[in-house]
């Protein structure tokens, strides 16, 4: 990877090793209530104050910082690694299957995702990060299936896929040695924006009051602060951070990702 | 005549294009809820009543709900109530149609999106025509830009709350969030937040696309001519970069009704957001059925009018360039 590409990789890295260190010289685990020192300001003893309840802000923080980073690198690469082979598939099959796909995309890309994961999560009785996942990779694999089908689209008819083809080789076989190398790299620069994205409506449905049940969530973080925005303005200010410096770093690290995967093939 | 023929036909494909494409969407989207509150594992009727619910009750639920129907039939039904909007009535409020209520929240939401993308697209244009003329310097242009990058990665869950705070509790300029007297004035500071990133979105197309047609001969015809700067960018350069804004716009929507959601729950106002929140935590089915179809109604119905606005002003959009 080129050292510029390595600069792009550190505010994911910093987000990651903070968490840990966070977690680490927290005064008590996330989940932990200490209703004696509900709201107190940042301490030697509390880095970043305490939240409703007395929750230790050091370790919610952290807590929710590296499970909404895990949530969102899974989901993305589960998306990436579905819709990238649907897109080079059907655009190799052509014909109905190509435009089902197609379809498919425009319909899933035109549905207001958050107002979706909202009616879906209204089946589950306490949401947890399993059903919150789900409903995002309900949504995310179609920009990657949209970005390989026109990908493929400019390849299909490309001299090495047609000698290959004149060759003898199957449909199979020149989808996974010869197109989906050359496609690969384009579609993983959206790896980026969609994980942001994942970080972000995470911590949209958490502050709306849909979050996992543990409570553990930068969302939820900044639910607390706007409700105690007079009294403890420091929770507000802490949640608004975590969340703008994770979803960042996610896209910083997914576009060098994406870039350095586009200049490998 | 022939022409004229031509293009109506040209017109009424892409309409009807689009009034498919638009219909296919609302239809999915209320399958999929119908679905996901039918076939995902628990029961209904549970969710409603709760766990301590006797089965008395729960037959009554699931007997006003038809949730003893078969799901063909149910979702037979569901499609019957849709086409003539009618849900049926509200679970929390016996005797109120769900769609009445959602026909009540949908007006601020609306009022609250309206003025959104009326602040975003004109702030969005100003900030492109101030930084693309010679008003300004070369470093001055490059803070703009850095400025709508930032603005456009920001997500609203994060600097809303901070915003708030800022001119709510330090400065006072604006009514605090939940504040029942907020009026005008509330309204007026929610859609300004919610049209920081489509303000950002927009700025950073229309520089683009203004960047594209600087240096155009009917821009250099009308300088020659002797307009002034201001002339030159908003009569001659803007209209020719309105279609790709009313694109932008009109792909922001999806984002800006979810932003919706989120401010609205921030400010306590009432709305289709607070409405489907509400619907959610007391499991009122019909009405959670309604609002997220008619959530999805007006987005596609607002992307429709984009498209068809760009249609309208655009002939590269009718094939016709």
């Amino acid at each position: 990877m080129k050292r510029a590409r390595w600069r792009h990789l550190v505010p994911l890295a910093a987000v990651v090793v903070a968490g840990g260190i966070g977690l680490m010289i927290a005064s008590a685990p996330a989940t932990r209530l200490d209703p004696a020192s509900a709201w107190c300001a940042p301490s030697p003893a509390r880095l970043l104050g305490c939240g409703e309840a007395g929750v230790d802000l050091t370790a919610v923080v952290s807590s929710a910082a590296l499970r909404a980073v895990a949530l969102a690198v899974t989901v993305s690469l589960l998306s990436f690694a579905l819709g990238t082979p649907l897109g080079v598939a059907a655009a190799l099959a052509r014909g109905r299957f190509e435009r089902i796909v197609e379809r498919g995309c425009d319909l899933v890309q035109a549905f207001p995702t958050f107002i979706l994961a909202l009616a879906v999560l209204s089946a589950v009785r306490a949401p947890t990060r399993l059903h919150i996942g789900a409903v995002f990779a309900l949504t995310s694999w179609a920009p990657f299936a949209r970005l390989a089908l026109a990908q493929t689209r400019v390849l299909r008819g490309a001299a090495f896929v047609e000698a290959a083809v004149a060759l003898g080789r199957g449909r199979a076989g020149v989808l996974v040695r010869h197109v989906l190398p050359n496609v690969v790299g384009v579609v993983a620069v959206q790896l980026g924006s969609t994980g942001a994205s994942i970080v972000v409506s995470e911590a949209a449905l958490a502050f709306v009051g849909l979050g996992p049940r543990d409570g553990v969530s930068l969302g939820g973080v900044l639910d607390q602060g706007v409700a105690a925005m007079l009294r403890a303005p420091h929770v507000l200010v802490v949640g608004a951070v975590a969340v703008f410096f994770t979803s960042v770093a996610m896209l910083a690290a997914g576009n060098a990702i994406g870039n350095e995967v586009g200049e490998s093939y | 005549m022939a022409r004229v023929a031509a293009r109506l036909l040209r017109v009424w494909r892409v309409v009807g294009g689009r009034v498919a494409q638009s219909a296919a969407v609302v239809l999915a989207l209320a399958s999929l809820v119908f679905l996901a509150l039918r076939v995902l594992p628990g029961d209904p009727a549970r969710l409603v009543l709760g766990d301590m619910a006797g089965p008395v009750e729960l037959a009554r639920v699931r007997a006003s709900l038809h949730l003893d129907e078969p799901l063909l039939a149910q979702y037979a039904r569901f499609l019957r109530g849709l086409s003539r909007l009618d849900l049926g009535d509200s679970l929390r409020r016996p005797g109120t149609s769900a769609m009445a209520r959602v026909a009540e929240a949908l007006a601020p939401t609306a009022q609250l999106a309206l003025v959104a993308v009326a602040i975003g697209a004109a702030t969005g244009v100003a900030i492109a025509i101030a930084a693309s003329g010679p008003w300004l310097g070369l470093r001055k242009r490059a803070w703009i830009d850095a400025g709508l990058v930032v603005a456009a990665a920001s997500p609203l869950v994060a600097f809303a709350p901070v915003i708030t705070w800022v001119f709510a509790v330090r400065v006072r300029l604006v009514p605090l969030p939940g504040d029942p007297d907020a009026g005008a004035s509330g309204l007026l500071f929610a859609s300004a937040l919610l049209a920081v990133p489509l303000a950002a979105h927009v700025g950073r197309i229309t520089r683009a696309s203004l960047q594209e047609v600087a240096r155009d001969s009917f821009l250099t015809v009308a300088r020659a001519k002797g307009a002034r700067p201001a002339r030159v960018w908003v009569l001659h350069a803007l209209p020719a970069v309105v279609g790709p804004v009313v694109t932008v716009v009109a792909t922001q929507l999806g984002a800006l009704l979810g932003g919706a959601v989120v401010l609205e729950r921030m400010f306590e106002r009432r709305g289709l957001g607070t409405l489907i929140l509400e619907a959610y935590a007391t499991r009122d089915l019909p009405v959670l059925e309604g609002a997220v179809v008619a959530a999805g109604l007006l987005f596609v119905a607002a992307q429709g009018l984009g498209a068809a606005v760009h249609v309208a002003i655009d002939p590269r959009a009718r094939g016709e360039g």
